[in-house]
């Protein structure tokens, strides 16, 4: 998942929703960008303009929608649905949501709870410094040529080439060619 | 302390009030050219004396401050020709003030004896001004003209949009170019190199904003507006 983590929290109250929110900003274990919406008229609005990763809603404020209705609208079916459960409800339909919290919950409880669903033990992994290939990927790359010609004269397959790419991406957050020169240059990659 | 406001703003409150609770509202009053010094005069007397369309000027106003999208009311109209004018004078401070301000702190940045990184920083810089200054040309050049059109009911070619798009690949491109001024340029005058950052920072935010603008109120008026031409 990329940071900030996007999140939409959907809670009739205003109460229940500023405590919420007061409860996510003590959390520090990742950036996140919260936006808050009361009124379930606003959802599909709101789904759009925030395309957000995590969902966290009141499945009494649900109503006639669902949440397969939800990610299908926004074409994420990775979406996190989080139930923030404040009266009886019944089980199954807790079944759908991915995550339950609970009023009574602590802030060590909704954090882990929240960490568990987001962060990617995988991702974690990965934010290694650049591999010796990668390296030489980057300067293929800033030096314009085509994910063809970098895997005919690494040796590799362009769909290698297109994993490198991404993976690139994903360690230093540069996606532009422009942005890849300037590190280049700094870590000494390359002279020009 | 800060002060918060929860509710929107609405046609009765002081313009000063608005300003000092939100001081980004004084990009939206320059770019409908209302200049300061209005005393206690609420915000629809001084559109009034400014010949401003109090609901657009809202609208805008209440988009910005909540930074989410704002459910107009269904009585609400927005006034397509001020959102234009608006629209048009924020482009100009983009390409003819901000991004050339922006430019030239940076240049004052920049270290002595690295030729090739200070290239790469004003190329990275300049590719993407080159693109804002496309997209924001094109709106001015085709997409105000086909909306004037549609006003004046004269029969024109359906336009398709793709602006939203391109709204987030320009507010991705400068989020990249701060990360990688953050993470990466070895500045050696800390004082100017943040400054050329606030500005980043704030430009940011307003693109980001201006962008919303055109994506939640430009874009569904000209879309009624097309339906009722349609009719």
């Amino acid at each position: 998942m990329s940071y900030p983590v996007k999140m939409v929290l959907v809670e009739p109250s205003v109460i229940i929703r500023s405590g919420l929110l007061s409860v996510l900003r003590q959390l520090n274990t990742f950036q996140m960008d919260v936006l808050e919406v009361s009124e379930v008229k606003q959802l599909k609005t709101s789904l759009h303009w925030k395309k957000p990763d995590v969902l966290i809603i009141n499945p009494a404020a649900l109503m006639v929608f669902s949440l397969q209705q939800i990610k299908k609208e926004i074409g994420n079916p990775q979406l996190k649905c989080v139930a923030l459960q404040s009266s009886l409800v019944d089980a199954n339909g807790l079944k759908a949501y991915d995550e339950v919290i609970s009023l009574y919950d602590t802030t060590e409880q909704i954090n882990e709870k929240l960490c568990r669903l987001i962060i990617d033990p995988e991702e974690e992994k990965h934010q290694e410094t650049l591999t010796l290939r990668e390296k030489e990927i980057i300067v293929c790359v800033i030096k314009g040529m085509t994910n063809k010609e970098i895997a005919d004269k690494l040796h590799l397959s362009s769909h290698t080439v297109v994993s490198h790419r991404r993976n690139i991406a994903n360690k230093l957050k540069i996606h532009s060619t422009a942005g890849l020169t300037i590190y280049a240059i700094v870590n000494k990659l390359v002279v020009i | 302390m800060s002060t918060f406001r929860f509710r929107n703003y609405g046609e009765q409150d002081a313009m000063s009030d608005l300003i000092s609770e939100h001081y980004p509202a004084l990009f939206v009053l320059s770019r409908f050219q209302i200049a300061l010094g209005f005393g206690d005069k609420s915000i629809s007397e001084v559109c009034r004396e400014n010949n401003i369309d109090t609901p657009t000027f809202l609208a805008i106003i209440n988009l910005m401050v909540k930074h989410q999208p704002v459910i107009l009311p269904a009585e609400t109209t927005i006034s397509l020709s001020s959102l234009m004018d608006y629209l048009h004078r924020s482009h100009d401070y983009f390409l003819l003030y901000r991004l050339p301000e922006i430019r030239k702190k940076l240049v004052n940045v920049l270290n002595e004896n690295q030729e090739d990184l200070n290239k790469a920083v004003l190329g990275y810089f300049d590719k993407f001004a080159t693109e804002v200054k496309k997209h924001m040309l094109s709106e001015n050049n085709k997409v105000f003209p086909y909306v004037k059109a549609l006003l004046q009911k004269e029969n024109c070619e359906k336009y398709v949009f793709g602006f939203k798009k391109q709204h987030e690949r320009i507010e991705t491109s400068l989020t990249e170019f701060k990360n990688i001024l953050i993470k990466y340029y070895p500045a050696q005058n800390t004082n100017e190199i943040n400054s050329v950052l606030f500005d980043i920072f704030s430009c940011e935010r307003d693109l980001a904003s201006h962008n919303a603008v055109e994506d939640y109120l430009f874009l569904p008026a000209i879309e009624a507006l097309e339906k009722q031409s349609a009719s």
